[in-house]
């Protein structure tokens, strides 16, 4: 058996804002990414929407991993997707710098029909433009199973 | 373009999910999960998936992309959200599909609300969710 975090570490999660800063996907990564999707490049340097995952969370500054550990995750294997929600307002094109601020915007004890405890997180990220306009916002919604491996 | 509710979405398909390309994505993404490149892993855990690694979440969103992209062009997405009921297994064929439930005019666009999901031959619904994608109006 984990411990369980208390609940109050979990909840004092919410409002938790990660550094912020830049991102610039390079031609290379924007090759790799659409290939490890199947699909052929998108025209004129524009990036595929997958990279809506990773570039946010490495430009606001923190890692997938960091996020695994603010939750107080068991083990990588613990955690489990709610959803993801990708919002984009135009498009992503290589050899940008955006900019990208990101917070946890919800932190709750939740328990399954079972009983079992998670706690469920909301990361919410936001990606601007060079010139200051929102291209994308991103929210990632994530269950810390307590126990169930 | 024409579309209407009620309209289906050209499917598109993944005809063998790639082990090597989580592999790749995990690198890229700096994901630690040994899910997605550990077939040991995947195998010790109680859930019966065999010894198989795990699709991430944003790569079965990809397909999903792909499909869109291939009815509307790219750049036409605004917005996917997306749940994740079942894994993606390496090796598997799963298809992407979807339906249009809304038509509307917003700010000079003509959007077009989807239901969209992924879907194995045996196992069913892997992903399912809703996407909005901005169309020419004809």
């Amino acid at each position: 058996m984990h411990p369980i975090p208390p609940e109050e570490d979990i909840t004092a999660l919410a409002g938790h804002r990660f550094p912020g800063g830049e991102y610039t996907v390079a031609h290379w990564e924007n090759v790799l990414l659409t290939g490890c999707t199947g699909a052929e490049l998108l025209p004129g340097g524009m990036v595929h929407p997958v990279a809506l995952f990773h570039l946010p969370i490495a430009g606001a500054g923190t890692s997938i991993a960091e996020m695994f550990a603010l939750g107080q995750a068991e083990s990588d294997l613990s955690i489990m997707i709610e959803s993801y929600d990708w919002e984009l307002f135009d498009e992503l094109y290589e050899a940008v710098s955006y900019h990208i601020s990101g917070e946890i915007v919800s932190a709750q004890r939740c328990s399954q029909e079972n009983g079992a405890l998670y706690d469920r997180l909301v990361f919410q990220f936001e990606v601007f433009s060079p010139q200051q306009a929102l291209v994308a916002r991103t929210t990632i919604t994530w269950h810390y199973t307590r126990n169930t491996l | 373009m024409n579309v209407a509710v009620g309209d289906t979405i050209p499917e598109w398909v993944m005809e063998s999910v790639c082990p090597e390309r989580m592999r790749t994505m995990a690198a890229i993404l700096r994901d630690p999960n040994p899910i997605h490149w550990d077939r040991a892993a995947v195998g010790a855990l109680p859930l019966g998936l065999g010894r198989r690694t795990i699709n991430q979440g944003p790569l079965g969103l990809s397909y999903m992309v792909n499909m869109l992209h291939a009815w509307t062009g790219p750049g036409s997405i605004r917005r996917i959200v997306m749940r994740f009921p079942q894994v993606v297994l390496d090796g598997e064929r799963v298809v992407a599909r979807g339906e249009v439930t809304a038509v509307r005019d917003e700010q000079q666009k003509r959007l077009v609300d989807c239901i969209i999901r992924l879907e194995h031959a045996e196992r069913g619904v892997l992903l399912e969710g809703n996407a909005t994608v901005a169309v020419q109006a004809s």
